[in-house]
């Protein structure tokens, strides 16, 4: 990642034209190559960019950012302020599911959530087609399934459908039931998982992490 | 199956008991409307799993039958027809709708795949429908309905003796109202949970009846049902699980100022003043003797403020409120006056009815609200 802080003006010339007039900016230049020009607000959308792939040509007090399509951004830098290249390595990412995980582990922390007398068997139950979230038993004892899911949506429901299909198989387990936890159940997916017996329940995310918003409620 | 029936009978009968009808039936046969015809009657059903509807009618019936034919098409039909008598026969696996010189050929849906619909439970007791229809709806506009607290979308009944309790809640505003009813049997105690929506749609659509039966079943689990039955029509539906809060000690019962302020100009003023409100934003009520000020807006943002004539005994007390909870309630007191008792700004307030400034106020029905906590 390399910063450079500096006076410039910066042309773009391709499908669209565009003009910036000289004023100090801040202008990123990436380990894959893409130059991203910021001023000094907001917090994404640079005021003009490169996406990769493209090459940097710099000569002197003036870069040259060309990509395939033969658009370039032209960068005319009149006085160079800060010069800094740092290495940042490989980023892990944005954990994609990292809410779903979290509301496993909170649910199976607060099983009441589901009913009372509720009691966690365990997380990530193996079957052979992969991991069920939360396998559970209910107050009177019977064995559920149950998918947690960011936005619950027909897959969703048809996922939870084949565990169950084949945790019922199992002697020892079956009769399973399925829950279907989601944050927002879409209309169509509680219509099948209804049709199913499949029973249905919203999550509060923010309650389950404890989050309160600071409205005074009655109770 | 043939018989005869008069227009508006029949598009009052359909379009009341296709309300139940699901909006996406997932088997084909939950979106019919089931037709019965015998012995100069004729019944109408929907059902959706968790409710049913069923409704009796006079028809001159020439030859008895039952048939499942498209509820959302015969209602979308009986609504349309000239107003002259409707003869529906079956022809086959066909229905012929025959009204005037208009003429419907409606496929039928197989009968025998048809569920059962729920046994009404037994009558526990009954209501006047114009006051039960009154009740569920001053309490029905506290329900919540956020699906992340499904105890909260239901309507308590509870019933002591001769007394029925309705109570909802979301949190912010609590409604309770107790009614007088008439059981079937002495002593008689029990508790349900009833979603709100359906007993707000189901208490109005009785309303016109001289009395509603309520029939309470079951306390066991997964076989909760409750059934209301007035004026040849009859509903069911599944009553909801959970705890439902207890309410009677969030009900403040000492207070250090009590306001009374007349009702159509405190809901013409927080109509008015509201408008700058943004959303979630408070209006700001200041009571002093004499007079109360409404406020909103705040900063660069438009602003609003409007005095109303209030008597106060007690302590000034500046307070503010959702306008949106405070009219509901306003609305819902259904009073010449209003009377607004407080304990500080932070706690919840009491709103109740008049019908003058000078008498007491209604103890049958309360609204608890919850103030917005103002910054700065």
């Amino acid at each position: 990642m390399r910063l450079v802080i500096a006076r410039c003006s910066v042309d773009y010339a391709g499908r669209l034209t565009a003009h910036l007039p000289s004023a100090p900016r801040l202008i990123l230049v990436k380990s894959d190559g893409s130059v991203a020009i910021h001023s000094d607000d907001r917090a994404y959308k640079p005021l003009n960019w490169m996406s990769p792939p493209c090459t940097l040509k710099e000569e002197d007090g003036r870069w040259t950012v060309e990509n395939k399509a033969g658009e370039k951004l032209i960068i005319t830098l009149e006085e160079v302020l800060l010069d800094s290249s740092h290495e940042l390595g490989v980023d892990p990412g944005l954990i994609k599911d990292g809410v779903e995980a979290h509301l496993q582990e909170l649910l199976a922390d607060r099983m009441e959530v589901l009913g009372a007398g509720w009691k966690l068997i365990r997380r990530e139950y193996p079957t052979a087609i992969g991991p069920v979230d939360i396998l559970c038993r209910d107050d009177e004892g019977v064995t559920v399934a149950v998918e947690i899911k960011r936005r619950g949506e027909i897959d969703g429901v048809e996922q939870l459908t084949r565990y169950l299909e084949l945790l019922n198989r199992d002697p020892l387990l079956a009769p399973v039931k399925g829950v279907f936890a989601a944050q927002q159940i879409k209309p169509q997916a509680r219509v099948l998982a209804a049709d199913r017996g499949i029973h249905c329940v919203v999550l509060d995310y923010d309650g389950l992490r404890g989050i309160e918003d600071d409205k005074l409620k009655l109770f | 199956m043939k018989f005869r029936v008069e227009r508006d009978v029949l598009a009052e009968a359909v379009a009341w008991a296709a309300r139940s009808l699901p909006a996406r039936p997932p088997v084909p046969v939950l979106a019919g409307l089931l037709l019965a015809a015998d012995e100069g009657k004729l019944s109408l059903s929907g059902f959706d799993y968790e409710v049913s509807a069923r409704v009796e009618t006079e028809a001159d019936v020439e030859e008895p039958g039952t048939v499942l034919v498209s509820g959302r098409l015969l209602a979308d039909i009986s609504r349309s027809l000239p107003n002259r008598p409707v003869e529906i026969s079956t022809d086959g696996v066909r229905v012929i709708v025959v009204c005037g010189s208009s003429r419907f050929t409606l496929p039928t849906l197989p009968v025998d795949e048809y569920p059962a619909l729920p046994q009404m439970p037994t009558v526990s007791g009954t209501v006047p429908g114009e006051a039960f229809a009154a009740a569920v709806a001053q309490v029905a506009t506290a329900a919540g309905r956020d699906d992340t607290l499904p105890v909260l979308t239901g309507v308590r009944v509870e019933i002591e003796g001769d007394r029925v309790t309705l109570a909802a809640t979301d949190r912010y505003r609590f409604a309770v109202r107790d009614l007088m009813w008439k059981p079937e049997q002495e002593g008689l105690s029990a508790v349900a949970l009833v979603p709100a929506k359906t007993l707000l749609d189901t208490a109005k659509s009785l309303s016109a009846g001289d009395v509603v039966s309520i029939a309470l079943a079951g306390s066991g689990k997964g076989e909760g049902l409750i059934g209301f039955e007035g004026a040849g029509r009859r509903t069911t539906t599944r009553l909801l699980e959970g705890e439902f809060p207890k309410f009677r000690a969030l009900f403040p019962t000492e207070f250090n100022s009590v306001a009374t302020v007349p009702t159509p100009a405190f809901v013409e003023a927080v109509k008015r003043v509201s408008l700058v409100a943004e959303r979630n934003t408070p209006v700001r009520l200041s009571f002093e003797q004499g007079v109360l000020t409404l406020e909103a807006g705040s900063g660069d943002d438009a602003q609003a403020t409007e005095r109303v004539e209030a008597d106060l005994e007690g302590d000034d007390i500046s307070i503010a409120f959702n306008p949106a909870y405070l009219l509901d309630g306003l609305a819902a007191i259904d009073a010449a006056v209003a009377q607004l008792s407080f304990t500080t700004s932070t706690k919840p307030a009491l709103l109740s009815g008049k019908h003058a400034p000078d008498a007491e106020a209604d103890e049958a029905y309360k609204y608890l609200i919850m103030p917005v906590r103002l910054s700065g």
